[in-house]
């Protein structure tokens, strides 16, 4: 195991420098003058070229990246024209908000969503399993920011039950996790139910209910292990979702993330601000990428010898 | 404790953690006599220097509360005196002499005095410190202290703007010491100024939290503190005000007013922007020279429509090429909308109707290449569809290019040879609400047409009447001369149509009862200076 996850972590330094250079490319491509941009609406064509120098957009190419990865290297990552400075202490500061969301999403999501697949599975063909496959579907359908609207308007305005938007107790923790989660519950509850009802016809369970064991013990104990693998499959799969997700819920419910910061950072084009977010997201997913190999191997003995 | 009684108790302690206990509305609610705006723009940077206060304009809105200035302006943009007792400016308007209040003092308890304020404009002159807001500030000399309460701020040529300048946002008057303290890079983030409000806690981005400054020199503030709080989503903005969680909110959108005018305990304020929308008109092509042409191309649009049916009736179509809050505006015409009459236009102008109904001249078709950024000025793409429309039914074939608006700065401001567009929408606010700087912005001739615009001259708009009255908007002595000359000016503007005017957007802001005294400046800031919270 130790082997496997330093394979694992010596391969990021690697992926991180490539995903760093592909981004600088990008930055440096996209449309748009930086410095015009920084100087305001109403710079004269002076004020944008004094505006260049500063931030040492005017020097060559090969020369701005070299200083952008060395810099990376010691934690630096560039002159945020937001914040006057390197941007990483704002950014570690927004992380936790947004790590806080992701895993009140992921907890709601296995705490709804296996049962309910597991529900319907049980009660296949049945009214339960009905009602929770309708749901599934109309939660696969809704967008998170519309799903988000509708519980800020029925659960905050109408109902005065929670705070509408920021960051300010556990309640305002509720309607974020709520729409971004959805999907995850609907997608985990879909995949349990096929995978218990596929589960249910094999010989095991045949010779577990033959052996006297109950259904229910027989889900419990047998099939539900069986069951965790796809579905840590599916979570690991959507941590991209769940943090891209997060940028549109996060601004929704003005709630104190990187995702809102990133959009910020966009609407005042400080490049160096949405680099460095966008570093942070990278590095997020290689990092959660990981942690599903592990937890694989944990639950799977089989993986462990492959 | 087996597994199965673990996660089972492990997940009823996490349902409930997410039960609001005791979540009753009050809770949301914020504290009595502090007032909390929530800003559609986030508050960044809190430095008149390096860039000034961002984000725009949420950072300004933030900086009238913490910082004084010498001067200031009323609800009516007429510049009144604030650190600065009296004002008067030299008869040449090559300087200025100004009264400072005694015994002002910054947040950190040092003096706000003649010499704190040489600093400061001393500070704002030095271009590598002071990037933006240049044309404000680069035609100020220098600052020279008479004695402890007397200043006088002189200027390199004839500035009739320069008190303009003064009470302009970045007129901000910061603390020495605290520049000393934090350090050019960190007074951003660590602001002291000596206005009635002053720093609790900045969280960059998310929110500002001020509280009243006791020492202050004036009239106590009518709130225990401010709370600025940024809400990008303007549903969130409207959700937050309904619900009490904030009592004030900016930048709303019009579609969506009606959802506010209903309630009983929300009062809407509304306030035609200083920023007139319109369409660039590229000089440089020789069909768009002709004057008839662009006549009739301002004749062919309704206006008067697009302000009902875009804006909701929040927009007015313009009688000037300033808006109506400028200083110096002068009603010079009015938008007019007949398309018959611009027919006949085009046809005195040498146009024809083609085959297809579309018009040419000596062959070549008048077709138009219409730029718009997509989300930069309030409705870009609509109003920009209605134009096209309404030109195609004159016989103009106008073909619309949507910009990112990233990007759509530098799509404007071209050398010649790299113009695209023939019509290209633009709006500029100025920011120190004077007229003849507005103009001037826009219509002063570039030194050199072929290289980029000097400011947003961007159709390289020509005439030498114009730059004469502007040169005297700036400097004839006296105050009487300036604004004829202004008015003059935009007349003669008016007349050439280097622009298709299209409306004047107004801003919207919304006060939840108690607070009151809340004002909207016709330079988008809403203001909450005066704002008080029973």
């Amino acid at each position: 195991m130790i082997g496997f996850l330093a394979k694992r972590l010596a391969t990021i330094p690697l992926v991180v420098l490539g995903v760093v250079t592909i981004l600088f490319i990008i930055f440096k491509s996209v449309p748009g003058d930086e410095a015009a941009f920084v100087a305001g609406a109403t710079a004269t064509q002076a004020e944008i070229e004094a505006v260049r120098v500063q931030l040492g957009l005017d020097r060559p190419l090969i020369e701005q990246y070299v200083q952008h990865v060395s810099g990376l290297i010691v934690g630096d990552f560039g002159y945020s024209t937001t914040f006057r400075g390197n941007p990483l202490s704002h950014i570690v500061n927004r992380l936790p908000a947004t790590l806080a969301l992701a895993a009140a999403a992921i907890g709601l999501t296995i705490l709804v969503g296996i049962p309910a697949g597991v529900v319907a599975a049980t009660w296949r063909n049945r009214m339960p399993d009905y009602l929770i496959s309708l749901t599934v579907v109309g939660l696969l359908a809704i967008p998170n920011f519309w799903l988000g609207m509708l519980l800020i308007a029925w659960l905050s305005v109408d109902l005065g039950l929670l705070p509408s938007f920021g960051a300010s107790g556990p309640a305002s923790l509720v309607i974020p996790t709520l729409a971004l989660a959805a999907r995850l519950i609907a997608l985990v509850a879909r995949m349990t139910r096929g995978v218990v009802i596929e589960e249910l016809r094999k010989d095991y369970v045949r010779t577990a209910r033959a052996k006297g064991l109950s259904k229910e013990l027989v889900i419990r104990r047998h099939v539900l292990r069986n069951v965790m693998i796809p579905t840590i499959t599916v979570i690991g799969l959507q941590a991209g979702y769940l943090l891209g997700g997060s940028v549109v819920i996060e601004r929704l419910c003005a709630w104190p993330g990187i995702g809102d910061l990133l959009l910020t950072a966009v609407s005042v084009r400080d490049y160096t601000l949405v680099q460095a977010i966008v570093l942070i997201f990278v590095v997020s997913f290689l990092i959660i990428n990981i942690a599903v190999e592990v937890i694989y191997r944990f639950i799977n003995p089989r993986l462990r010898y492959a | 404790m087996k597994r199965r009684e673990f996660l089972v108790s492990a997940a009823g302690a996490a349902l409930l953690s997410t039960v609001p206990v005791g979540a009753i509305r009050a809770f949301a609610q914020s504290a009595a006599g502090v007032i909390t705006f929530g800003q559609s723009t986030a508050v960044l940077t809190l430095d008149p220097a390096h860039g000034a206060f961002t984000g725009y304009p949420g950072g300004y809105e933030a900086a009238l509360l913490l910082f004084d200035r010498l001067l200031d302006f009323d609800g009516d943009m007429k510049i009144v005196p604030q650190l600065a007792q009296s004002f008067a400016m030299s008869e040449d308007l090559k300087s200025c002499e100004l009264k400072v209040r005694a015994g002002v003092t910054f947040h950190d308890g040092t003096p706000c005095d003649a010499a704190a304020i040489k600093f400061n404009i001393e500070r704002m002159m030095n271009k590598e410190i002071n990037t933006t807001n240049r044309p404000l500030w680069d035609p100020i000399a220098g600052a020279d202290i008479v004695d402890e309460t007397t200043l006088v701020i002189r200027a390199l040529a004839p500035f009739a703007q320069l008190p303009n300048t003064l009470a302009h946002g970045s007129g901000a008057i910061v603390s020495p010491a605290a520049i000393e303290k934090s350090g050019e890079d960190g007074f951003a983030q660590n602001p002291v100024g000596a206005g009635p409000y002053m720093v609790e806690a900045f969280n960059a981005g998310q929110e500002l939290t001020l509280k009243t400054y006791d020492g202050y020199w004036g009239e106590k503030p009518g709130a225990a503190g401010v709370v600025f709080r940024f809400i990008a989503e303007p549903a969130t903005r409207i959700n937050a005000l309904t619900t009490g969680a904030v009592d004030v909110i900016d930048s709303v959108p019009v579609q969506l007013v009606g959802q506010l005018a209903s309630n009983a305990d929300v009062e809407v304020l509304r306030k035609p922007g200083l920023r007139p929308i319109g369409l660039a008109i590229n000089l440089t092509r020789p069909a768009l020279a002709d004057v008839k042409v662009r006549k009739a191309f301002n004749l062919a649009v309704p206006v008067a429509t697009i302000a009902e049916k875009v804006f909701f009736g929040y927009a007015k179509a313009p009688d000037s090429p300033l808006a109506f809050d400028a200083i110096g505006h002068k009603t010079v015409g009015e938008s007019v909308f007949d398309q018959e009459q611009a027919k006949a236009l085009l046809a005195e102008a040498g146009y024809t109707a083609g085959s297809d109904g579309l018009l040419e001249k000596d062959g070549a078709k008048l077709t138009i290449s219409l730029y718009t950024p997509e989300g930069l000025f309030p409705g870009d793409v609509a109003v920009t569809e209605i134009v096209a429309a309404s030109l195609k039914q004159v016989g103009v074939d106008a073909q619309i290019t949507k910009i990112e608006k990233g990007a759509y700065w530098d799509h404007l401001r071209q050398d010649k040879a790299n113009l695209a567009w023939d019509l290209a929408m633009f709006g500029f606010n100025p920011s120190n609400a004077s007229g003849t700087y507005h103009l001037a912005s826009l219509f002063k001739s570039n030194a050199a047409d072929s290289t980029k615009p000097d400011v947003w001259n961007i159709g390289r708009y020509r005439n030498a009447e114009v730059d004469e009255l502007l040169k005297s908007a700036d400097s004839a002595p006296a105050e009487a001369d300036r604004l004829e000359a202004l008015g003059k000016a935009q007349e003669l503007v008016w007349a050439d149509a280097p622009y298709l005017w299209l409306q004047i957007n107004e801003n919207v802001s919304a006060v939840r009862k108690p607070v009151s005294g809340v004002s909207l400046m016709p330079i988008v800031f809403t203001n909450l200076r005066a704002a008080t919270k029973a």
